[in-house]
């Protein structure tokens, strides 16, 4: 296949402009265990929350963990608590916290039976 | 003092109404729509671009709480506020309760 440059440069640009908005560089888990002595208060130190009203985060989706944090530091999302600590992360933060609770085992698919 | 001048005290004293458990087998039959997006393993949400969370095993009252934000539009998502609009407050429990079961079986 012969590709001028122009044609290349349609194809790269497709390609690349095609990518997940929120396709972000990888967290760091050990990184993340580090930052979440504070997150662990309630969402308790193995990511299974110390209250039922408070999510279970172990084994969440990075990408979704990512999503909820940035939300809660935008306003998206409504929560005083959360709020208060998403403001003073940075986006480097909130990747490595998700990439540790995301590596932790708990949350599950739900399976169609 | 007459036994219902005390009730108000009594209740305060009870504290926060306990949230009304959900009927496992009820919410069984009522999540099945939602296994649509939440039951395929690594599923996308298309826009903005990120995995539908696992909601197998998390906290009954979180789940309550979660969906009756969806439904007065106080937590946004277009998908999940068309969802949540349509329940009741009982199908709310009984769907909460079933996926909080789905942590518990092994």
């Amino acid at each position: 296949m012969n590709l001028t440059n122009k044609k290349l440069a349609g194809v790269l640009l497709l390609t690349f402009g095609l990518m997940p908005a929120f396709a972000m560089a990888d967290g760091d888990p050990a990184a993340g265990k580090e930052k979440a002595a504070t997150c662990a208060a309630c969402h308790g130190t193995d990511g299974k929350s110390i209250d039922p009203s408070y999510p279970n985060l172990a084994g969440q989706y990075e990408s979704y963990l990512v999503k909820a944090l940035s939300d809660y530091r935008s306003g998206r999302r409504v929560n005083a608590i959360m709020a208060s600590f998403a403001a003073n992360l940075s986006n480097q933060d909130i990747e490595d916290l998700a990439a540790w609770y995301a590596s932790q085992d708990g949350l599950k698919d739900i399976a169609i039976k | 003092m007459r036994f219902y001048l005390m009730l108000p005290a009594l209740l305060l004293v009870a504290g926060e109404p306990a949230m009304a458990a959900g009927d496992i087998e009820e919410g069984r039959v009522k999540s099945y729509t939602c296994t649509g997006c939440h039951g395929i393993p690594g599923y996308n949400n298309v826009y903005p671009t990120y995995k539908v969370p696992k909601i197998g095993g998390q906290n009954y009252e979180y789940l309550v709480t979660a969906l009756a934000a969806y439904k007065n539009g106080d937590r946004q998502h277009s998908t999940m506020q068309l969802q949540a609009s349509s329940l009741s407050d009982e199908d709310m429990q009984d769907i909460a309760a079933y996926f909080a079961s789905l942590g518990k079986d092994e």
